[in-house]
C-alpha cells in the first residue's frame, strides 16, 4: 500500500466527487422518470429545480476533473520514483493491473463529460428543452463509469506493491516483445504517416463540404492514429532516441512538459469535432466547431512535424 | 398583445388571488388596473411578467405561452420584454445608481460601451446623472423612484408593468411620474399600472380601466 | 480558511526544506556503514576486516571508525567524540579540512567551540580529565578550539587521535565502532552491500539510501499526521461554511428574489454565487501560501520546526532554504478550492431557486 499526501488528496477528492455525484444520479433518476414539460405541477416545479442543481454539480466535478487528471498523471510520476525499476509513469502503470484500464476510462469519462455539458448547453438553449430526458438518462450511465473510475482507482493505489521490480518505458514499449503493442509500434512509419496526414486531409475536406456524421468519424480515428503515430514515431523525434516510444516521459520536465501541450490540443481537437456528430447544432456554431476542431487538430499536427522536422535539419539525418 | 385566457391564481393556503379572468391587452395601450390591496391587480401583473405562473389557465404574450415555459425561460423572456416597477423600487441599497440601474445587463456579458451607451441614456433620460455613483440608500424618494424607473426601461422593453407607482409619493411628484409614463406611452410602449390611486382614473392618455374586485375583473 | 491553507501549507513548505537539507548533508556520509551484531545488537567490529572490504570489486574505500558519545555529567552535556587518524582521508569535507590545519599528537585533541566554553565554565582550561570506560581518569590535552561551521554535526564535538579514542572507550586494540565504505559507481551500492553480506554474514550493512528513505517516510508520517488534522478541521469547516450560506438572511433572500424579477435567471444567480466562491478561495490560496512562506521561510517556522525535527534524532538544527515547489503548490490548490466551492454549491443553489413571489408582496 502507498500513501503519500499526493494519494491522499485524489482519495479526498473522490469521496467528494462520489457524494456529489450520487446526490445527482438520484435527482436524475427522478427527473427521468417523472420529467413532464407541460405539467404545471409542484413535482414538475421542483424537478425544474432540482435539474438546475444536478447541471452544476456535473459542470463542476468536470470542470475540476480536468486538472485532476493532470495531477493524477503527475503523481504516477512522482511514484515512478519510489517503485524499483519504473523512471516515469508508465513504469507505474505496469505495476498495477488497474493501471491500463483506469487510464483509459478517466479519458473516455472526460470526453463523455465535456459532451454531457454541451448537450446540456445546447438543451437549455431552446425552449423546448429537447435534450433534458436525454442528457439525465445518459447521466445514469455516466455515473456508473464514473463510480467503476472511482473504485479502479482507489484498487489501484492500494495494490501498488512497492517492493516488486517493475519495467521501465524502455521494455514496455519496445518493438521486440510479443505484444500488440509491439506490433502496433513495429508498423512501417511510411504507412503510418500516410495514415495520419491523410485522416487529417480528409478530415479537412470534410469540413469542407460538411459532412458532419464523416468528420466525426475522422475525429473518433484521429484519437488512436495520432497517439500511435505519437508513441511510434513523432514522439522518437522529441526524445530524440529511436527505440524511446514512450508516451509518458513527453510529461516530464525534461522535455519541456510537451506532452501536457500535445494531449491537452489532441483531446479538445478531436472533442469538438466528435461533438457534431452527436449534437445538432445550429449552423453557426457548427462552423465554429469544424473551425476549432481543426484549428487544435492542425496544432498538434504542426507541433509533432515540427519537432520531427527540426531534428532533420539540426541533424541532417531521420532517426 | 398580452391574453389572459381563464387564469386562475391560487395560492398557499387556499388564498385565491383570481378566479377565471379573462383580459386582452393591446399593443400600445395605457391600462390602469384599479382596485384595493388583495384586489388581484398584483398578481395580474406578476403573470403577465412572468414572475409566477397560474394555477389553471393560460397568459400569452405576442402569440407565446409564457405560462407554459420553464423557469430558465420565462426568465429570459422577462428580461428582454418587461420593465418592472414595485411598489417598494426593490433596489438594492448598497449599490449606487449606476451599479442598480446596470444590474439587469450584468448576465448579458455586453461589451463595455454598450453597457456605457446605455447607463447615459437612462441617466440623462430620468435626470439623475448627477446621482450616478451615489449610493441608492442615500437619495431623495422621488430620486429612487427615478432610478427604479431608469433600471426598468434599461433593456428597452416592450411592455411596462407598475405596482402601485404613487403609493409613496407626494402629489407633486406623483404627477411627475404620470408625466414620465406619458412619455413612455409616446415611444408605443404597452403599460400597466396597479393602483388605487385615483389620480390615474381620469387622466386622458389612460386607454382603459378595468377594475379589480376579489379576483375577478369587472 | 485562509489559516487553514496556512497551516498546510506550512507543514509542506518545512518538510519539502527538511528533506532538501537532510538530502544535502547526506551526501557526506558514507555509502555504506558496517557494524558487527551479537545477539542482534549493533558491537565493534574488528578492523582487520578492512582488507577484505578491499578486496570487493568497486569498493573505493573502506574507513574503519572510531567515534561515540561522552557524558560529561557535571554539565549534563554529551560530547560526540570522533577518533581520526592523520593519514586518512575522510568523507566528511569539512573533517578533512580541519586536519590540514592541524596536526594531532597522542593525548591530545581538537574541541569546537561549543565544548571548550562548556569545559572552561567547569575550570578546565588547556585539558580535560575523561572518565574511561573501565572507571580510570585520562587526561587529554586541549590542542586548539575550532568554529563549526556546518549546521550540525558539529555541536560539542571532540576530535582526538583513535588510539586515545580507544582508550577513553576501552575498546579492544584491534576492535572499531564501524566500518565506514565508499563506492566508486554509485549505481552499484546496493549490489556490494548484499556481497558484503555474504562475506560478513554476522553483520549490519547500512545503506545510505535506506537511511534517505527512512528520514523520508518519518517525514511523510508526520506531515501525513497534519495533513490529518487537516481533513478534520476542513470537514468541521464545510458543516460550519454550509450552515452559514444556508441561514439564508432575509436580507439575501430580498435581493435574489429583485435580481429574479429583473431577469437574472437561476443560472445566472448560481454562476455568480460560484464565482464569489472561486474569487474567495483562491484568494484564500494565495494569502495562505504567502503567510506560509513568511513562516517557514523568513520567521524560521518557530514550534513547528521542533516538532518535526523530533522526529528526526540527526538534525539538531538546521537553515531553512528557499524552494519553490510547483507539486507542493498544485497539493494545496487542490486541498482548498475544490473543497470549498464543493461547500458552496448547495447553499447557493437553494438561494438561487428561491421563489421570487414574495418580492411583489
Amino acid at each position: 500500500m502507498l500513501i503519500n499526501p499526493e494519494i491522499l488528496t485524489l482519495y479526498i477528492l473522490n469521496i467528494l466527487f462520489f457524494i456529489f455525484m450520487s446526490l445527482a444520479f438520484v435527482m436524475s433518476f427522478k427527473i427521468v422518470l417523472r420529467w413532464d414539460s407541460s405539467a404545471t405541477t409542484e413535482l414538475q416545479y421542483t424537478l425544474e429545480k432540482r435539474s438546475y442543481l444536478s447541471a452544476t454539480i456535473i459542470k463542476y466535478i468536470f470542470y475540476i476533473k480536468i486538472p485532476l487528471f493532470l495531477f493524477f498523471i503527475f503523481t504516477l510520476d512522482k511514484i515512478s520514483f519510489v517503485l524499483p525499476g519504473a523512471m516515469c509513469g508508465a513504469g507505474v502503470v505496469n505495476a498495477s493491473e488497474y493501471a491500463t484500464p483506469l487510464l483509459f476510462l478517466k479519458v473516455i469519462n472526460l470526453y463523455l463529460f465535456a459532451y454531457w455539458i454541451t448537450l446540456d448547453s445546447e438543451d437549455m438553449k431552446r425552449e423546448s428543452q429537447p435534450y433534458l430526458k436525454q442528457k439525465f438518462s445518459l447521466f445514469l450511465v455516466f455515473y456508473l463509469l464514473f463510480i467503476i473510475e472511482i473504485a479502479l482507482e482507489t484498487t489501484m493505489f492500494l495494490n501498488i506493491d512497492i517492493k516488486s521490480v517493475v519495467d521501465c518505458c524502455g521494455a514496455i514499449f519496445s518493438n521486440n516483445d510479443d505484444t500488440y503493442l509491439s506490433l502496433v509500434l513495429s508498423m512501417p512509419h511510411s504507412l503510418l504517416l500516410s495514415l495520419f496526414y491523410g485522416n487529417f486531409i480528409l478530415m479537412y475536406l470534410a469540413s469542407r463540404f460538411s459532412q458532419v456524421t464523416l468528420f466525426a468519424f475522422l475525429n473518433l480515428t484521429f484519437i488512436f492514429i495520432s497517439l500511435i503515430s505519437l508513441v511510434s514515431f513523432f514522439g522518437t523525434y522529441i526524445y530524440e532516441l529511436p527505440t524511446h516510444h514512450c508516451p509518458f516521459c513527453l510529461l516530464q520536465q525534461d522535455y519541456n512538459y510537451v506532452g501536457y501541450l500535445l494531449y491537452g490540443v489532441l483531446f479538445i481537437g478531436t472533442f469538438r469535432g466528435l461533438v457534431i456528430g452527436f449534437i445538432e447544432l445550429r449552423k453557426n456554431e457548427r462552423e465554429n466547431s469544424y473551425r476549432i476542431s481543426l484549428f487544435f487538430n492542425s496544432l498538434f499536427l504542426v507541433i509533432v512535424s515540427s519537432y520531427t522536422l527540426l531534428y532533420f535539419i539540426k541533424n541532417g539525418v531521420w532517426l | 398583445m398580452i391574453e389572459l385566457q381563464s387564469v386562475r391564481k391560487e395560492y398557499k393556503g387556499g388564498i385565491v388571488a383570481l378566479d377565471g379572468v379573462d383580459l386582452k391587452l393591446l399593443e400600445g395601450e395605457l391600462v390602469v388596473l384599479r382596485g384595493v390591496s388583495g384586489s388581484g391587480k398584483s398578481s395580474i401583473l406578476s403573470l403577465i411578467a412572468g414572475l409566477s405562473k397560474p394555477t389553471t389557465g393560460e397568459v400569452i404574450v405576442d402569440k407565446k405561452r409564457i405560462s407554459k415555459l420553464a423557469d430558465h425561460f420565462s426568465t429570459l423572456y422577462r428580461r428582454e420584454n418587461i420593465g418592472f416597477i414595485f411598489q417598494k423600487y426593490n433596489l438594492i441599497p448598497t449599490l449606487s445608481v449606476q451599479e442598480n440601474i446596470l444590474l439587469p445587463l450584468v448576465p448579458q456579458n455586453l461589451p463595455k460601451k454598450e453597457l456605457e451607451s446605455r447607463l447615459q441614456r437612462e441617466l440623462i433620460n430620468f435626470n439623475i446623472e448627477s446621482k450616478r455613483d451615489v449610493m441608492v440608500r442615500n437619495l431623495s424618494g422621488g430620486e429612487q423612484q427615478r432610478c427604479a424607473i431608469a433600471r426598468a426601461n434599461i433593456n428597452n422593453p416592450k411592455i411596462i408593468l407598475a405596482d402601485e407607482p404613487t403609493a409613496n409619493l407626494d402629489e407633486k411628484l406623483s404627477l411627475e411620474f404620470i408625466k414620465l409614463i406619458k412619455e413612455m406611452k409616446s415611444q408605443s410602449r404597452t403599460i400597466v399600472i396597479a393602483t388605487h390611486d385615483p389620480l390615474f382614473f381620469d387622466l386622458a392618455c389612460v386607454d382603459r380601466v378595468i377594475t379589480v374586485k376579489n379576483g375577478k375583473l369587472l | 480558511m485562509t489559516l487553514l491553507v496556512a497551516l498546510l501549507a506550512s507543514t509542506f513548505f518545512l518538510s519539502n526544506a527538511l528533506k532538501l537539507e537532510y538530502t544535502k548533508k547526506i551526501q557526506n556520509t558514507p555509502d555504506i556503514i558496517i557494524t558487527d551484531t551479537k545477539a542482534m545488537r549493533e558491537t565493534l567490529i574488528d578492523e582487520n576486516l578492512v582488507s577484505d572490504l578491499l578486496s570487493i570489486n568497486g569498493v573505493s574505500l573502506a574507513l574503519p571508525r572510531v567515534y561515540g558519545a561522552y557524558y560529561f555529567s557535571k554539565a549534563d552535556t554529551i560530547f560526540k567524540v570522533i577518533g581520526v587518524d592523520e593519514f586518512e582521508t575522510y568523507p566528511d569535507k569539512s573533517l578533512n579540512a580541519l586536519l590540514l590545519k592541524n596536526t594531532l599528537d597522542e593525548n591530545s585533541m581538537l574541541v569546537s567551540k561549543s565544548v571548550a566554553k562548556i569545559l572552561k565554565e567547569n575550570y578546565y582550561d588547556s585539558y580535560f580529565n575523561f572518565v574511561n570506560a573501565d572507571g580510570t581518569l585520562k587526561k587529554v590535552i586541549i590542542d586548539k578550539t575550532f568554529e563549526s561551521k556546518n549546521s550540525f554535526r558539529e555541536e560539542y564535538l571532540i576530535v582526538m587521535p583513535k588510539c586515545t579514542a580507544k582508550e577513553i572507550f576501552s575498546y579492544p586494540s584491534s576492535m572499531v565502532t564501524d566500518i565506514a565504505v565508499m563506492v566508486a559507481n554509485g549505481e552499484e551500492i546496493g549490489f556490494i552491500a548484499k556481497k558484503i553480506e555474504t562475506l560478513l554474514p554476522n553483520a549490519k550493512v547500512n545503506i545510505k539510501e535506506d537511511l534517505l528513505v527512512e528520514y523520508e517516510n518519518r517525514i511523510n508520517f508526520k506531515s501525513g499526521f497534519f495533513l490529518t488534522i487537516f481533513i478534520i478541521s476542513f470537514f468541521t469547516y464545510f458543516v460550519i461554511i454550509y450552515d452559514k450560506i444556508s441561514g439564508l438572511s432575509s436580507e439575501e433572500k430580498r435581493e435574489v428574489g429583485i435580481l429574479k424579477a429583473i431577469g437574472w435567471r437561476v443560472s445566472d444567480i448560481l454562476n455568480a454565487k460560484l464565482y464569489e466562491g472561486l474569487i474567495i478561495s483562491l484568494s484564500a490560496y494565495v494569502i495562505g501560501i504567502i503567510i506560509a512562506f513568511i513562516y517557514v521561510y523568513i520567521l524560521g517556522a518557530p514550534l513547528l520546526k521542533s516538532i518535526f525535527l523530533n522526529a528526526i534524532s540527526l538534525l539538531d538544527d538546521c537553515e531553512l532554504l528557499f524552494r519553490v515547489d510547483y507539486e507542493t503548490l498544485a497539493l494545496l490548490f487542490f486541498l482548498s478550492v475544490p473543497l470549498y466551492i464543493a461547500a458552496t454549491i448547495i447553499p447557493s443553489w437553494s438561494v438561487a431557486t428561491h421563489e421570487a413571489d414574495e418580492v411583489m408582496r
